[in-house]
């Protein structure tokens, strides 16, 4: 028999049942959309992370802490006891290509303006070093940012500014803003308070990332030792001459040498390759539950060709005494299926990738009241807009994943129907 | 003349559940081409199993059963299809596709065959209207009367030239004007076509337009009757 004729006697099978092999490739449908759509979000999702990410890092800096870890912007505290002082950058420029080392010390306090408090990260840096080292992000939208601050000197980060994103501001340039901060060490614990000066507003940096963010106010450091009264640092940001690995792990090496292992380094190519493994991670699991609605629809078809065999074992009967092959009657088969999975999977990717804009779209939406909220109670992340990704991998990939899952469970009814005795088939009723 | 159908000592026996059957017994059949052969017998007596192993729709359980000459026994299952494509079988019960038309039936057999659409098409009208359906051919079974799916099958049968057609009551299943219409045809295809005719039948009538007739009786056979 001829491939096309295989081909249209499939398709005329198939046409007879048409709410069956709807409901057949509906199964299929719902699984291939959700691979898709899942897959498509968290592709979405790692691009937009890595490059935040990126502009938030320098990928030729080191960011040294106190130990336990370094976890975004949260203090670790060393279980050792062991604390990362300002002064520290001392020994830490004498190592070799270390071009220049800053301290940040970095609490949660408060900004309060015309009434209003805003949560905020209060970071204590030294402006010019800040600005060499995230030139790209600390930048000023408005006012000025002094290399040389006054005491009072505060750069609040865009959010600060304009937290609802409607130009109903906060606190603008040249506001003299309350800067709160909670002893909360002290006994009892203590509010101790100051009035700064608005010089900038910085340009939005968006997401999230290790340099400067949107949710911050940025003081001297100078003033931050007097006003938090420590001169204990979250964290030494270590600008290196370049980013080769060799150098990076040198100089990793020797820091922690300098600190006698008590500190951790942390380089920002090692968290985007910490990041991009998780994703990896990720993926193959959410790809895993998507698969297993595809095998559920793959068991589907099993069980409609199945019965599909039992209906029509007259007719294979018929058609083997006219002389049909074995190996067309297993074709037929298989092809009924295969067309099943083909639709299945053409309309899935489809939905697949329209149900995955709509959830970036929801995501995108739902970040204007969730970035109220989250400013409201210190959270940093902002509503990031994910733009979903749908990779030749992913569709290809789902393509044959789809006409695949479908042909092999069709393989057992097939391989039944093919090996059916005409005689026997013709007899059955 | 050749015989193109010879069945030497032929045995078949079955399983029914778990008893053997012994349908055939040792029948030793000859028919040459040309030749219009009607089988009669009782039910049970092995007619329509005979017609089978002829059919190579199955396989002898001893004896031999040569069709132009080759023995149905040493032939794969691949070389079975290929044979059967050569032989026309009609059924009792039609056996036609439900879902496709008349014309759908006919050329059916005409793809398994390999041959072209338009060639398929061409043929399958010329057969149609040979067996007077050429204003019908583009309705379904269901609304085709009995006799109408009859003829409907029997050009499906001849679709590929084959050697011989094999009919299992043709018109057991159909009122008996109509029968006898039927009757009519078979008896013209093997008088102006030349088509060889092996045929089982219950109906005494029928057999008696045949040129020959074979009585069968538990598995063999008992008489020969040249009419």
């Amino acid at each position: 028999m001829k491939s096309r004729d295989v081909f249209s006697y499939s398709f005329s099978a198939i046409k007879l049942r048409k709410l069956r092999a709807g409901l057949t490739t509906l199964g299929v449908v719902i699984g291939i959309a959700a691979i898709v759509a899942l897959l498509s979000i968290t592709q979405g999702l790692q691009d937009t992370i890595t490059r935040q990410l990126q502009t938030g890092f320098a990928t030729d800096t080191l960011i040294v802490s106190a130990g336990g870890g370094f976890s975004l912007g949260v203090q670790g505290e060393a279980s050792s006891g062991f604390k990362l002082f300002v002064n520290d950058t001392q020994t830490i420029n004498k190592i070799e290509n270390v071009t220049m080392s800053m301290a940040i010390i970095q609490k949660v306090g408060y900004v309060q303006f015309g009434g209003k408090n805003r949560t905020v990260t209060i970071v204590g840096v030294d402006f010019a070093e800040y600005a060499n080292i995230y030139s790209s992000t600390f930048v000023a939208e408005s006012g000025d940012i002094s290399l040389n601050p006054e005491n009072n000197t505060v750069v609040v980060g865009k959010r600060v500014s304009d937290p609802w994103k409607n130009e109903t501001l906060f606190c603008n340039v040249n506001d003299n803003v309350t800067v709160v901060w909670t002893n909360a060490s002290a006994r009892p614990p203590i509010n101790v308070t100051y009035l700064g000066h608005v010089s900038a507003v910085l340009e939005e940096v968006g997401g999230f990332g290790i340099g400067p963010s949107d949710y911050a106010i940025y003081i001297p450091i100078s003033k931050a030792e007097s006003f938090f009264g420590t001169n204990e640092c979250s964290m030494i940001i270590v600008k290196l001459k370049n980013d080769d690995s060799a150098t990076i792990d040198s100089v990793s090496k020797a820091i922690k040498e300098a600190f006698s292992n008590e500190a951790s380094v942390t380089s920002a190519t090692a968290v985007l390759n910490i990041l991009s493994s998780v994703f990896s991670v990720i993926t193959l699991f959410l790809g895993g539950i998507a698969a297993i609605s595809l095998l559920v629809a793959g068991i589907g078809i099993m069980n409609i060709m199945i019965v599909s065999l039992m209906e029509r074992t007259r007719e294979i009967g018929i058609l083997k005494a006219l002389g049909m092959k074995s190996r067309t009657v297993l074709v037929i088969f298989l092809g009924e299926s295969a067309i099943i999975g083909l639709l299945g999977a053409v309309i899935g990717i489809g939905s697949g990738w329209v149900l995955a804009n709509i959830v970036a779209m929801v995501f995108r939406g739902g970040g204007v009241f969730a970035g109220e909220n989250q400013a409201a109670t210190g959270a940093r992340a902002d509503g990031m807009s994910i733009t979903p990704v749908l990779t030749p991998t992913v569709f290809l990939g789902a393509l044959a994943f789809g006409v695949g899952v479908s042909v092999v469970f069709a393989l057992y009814p097939a391989w039944r129907a093919s090996k059916l005795k005409p005689v026997e088939a013709l007899r059955y009723e | 003349m050749v015989a193109i159908v010879e069945a030497a000592n032929l045995k078949k026996t079955y399983l029914l559940g778990k008893i053997p059957v012994n349908a055939l017994r040792g029948v030793n059949l000859k028919v040459e081409s040309g030749d219009f052969l009607a089988i009669l017998g009782p039910s049970g007596s092995g007619k329509s199993t005979l017609l089978n192993l002829i059919g190579a729709l199955d396989k002898p359980t001893e004896g031999k059963m040569l069709i132009e000459g080759v023995d149905v026994s040493t032939l794969n299952d691949n070389q079975l299809a290929d044979l059967r494509r050569r032989i026309g079988f009609v059924f009792q019960f039609f056996n036609l596709i439900p879902r496709f038309t008349a014309r759908e039936n006919v050329e059916l057999s005409m793809s398994i065959a390999d041959m072209s659409r338009a060639e398929r098409r061409k043929h399958a009208d010329d057969l149609l209207e040979t067996v007077g359906l050429k204003e019908r051919m583009n309705h379904k079974p269901a609304e085709l009367s009995g006799g109408e799916q009859q003829r409907v099958a029997i050009a499906r049968a001849l679709a590929n030239n084959p050697r011989f057609l094999l009919m299992d009551e043709p018109t057991g299943n159909i009122d008996s004007k109509t029968a006898s219409e039927i009757v009519g045809l078979i008896k013209s295809l093997n008088e102006d076509k030349d088509v060889t005719i092996m045929m089982v039948t219950h109906d005494q009538r029928l057999a008696l337009q045949a040129k020959r007739t074979v009585q069968m009786v538990d598995g063999v056979i008992t008489k020969e009757i040249v009419n």
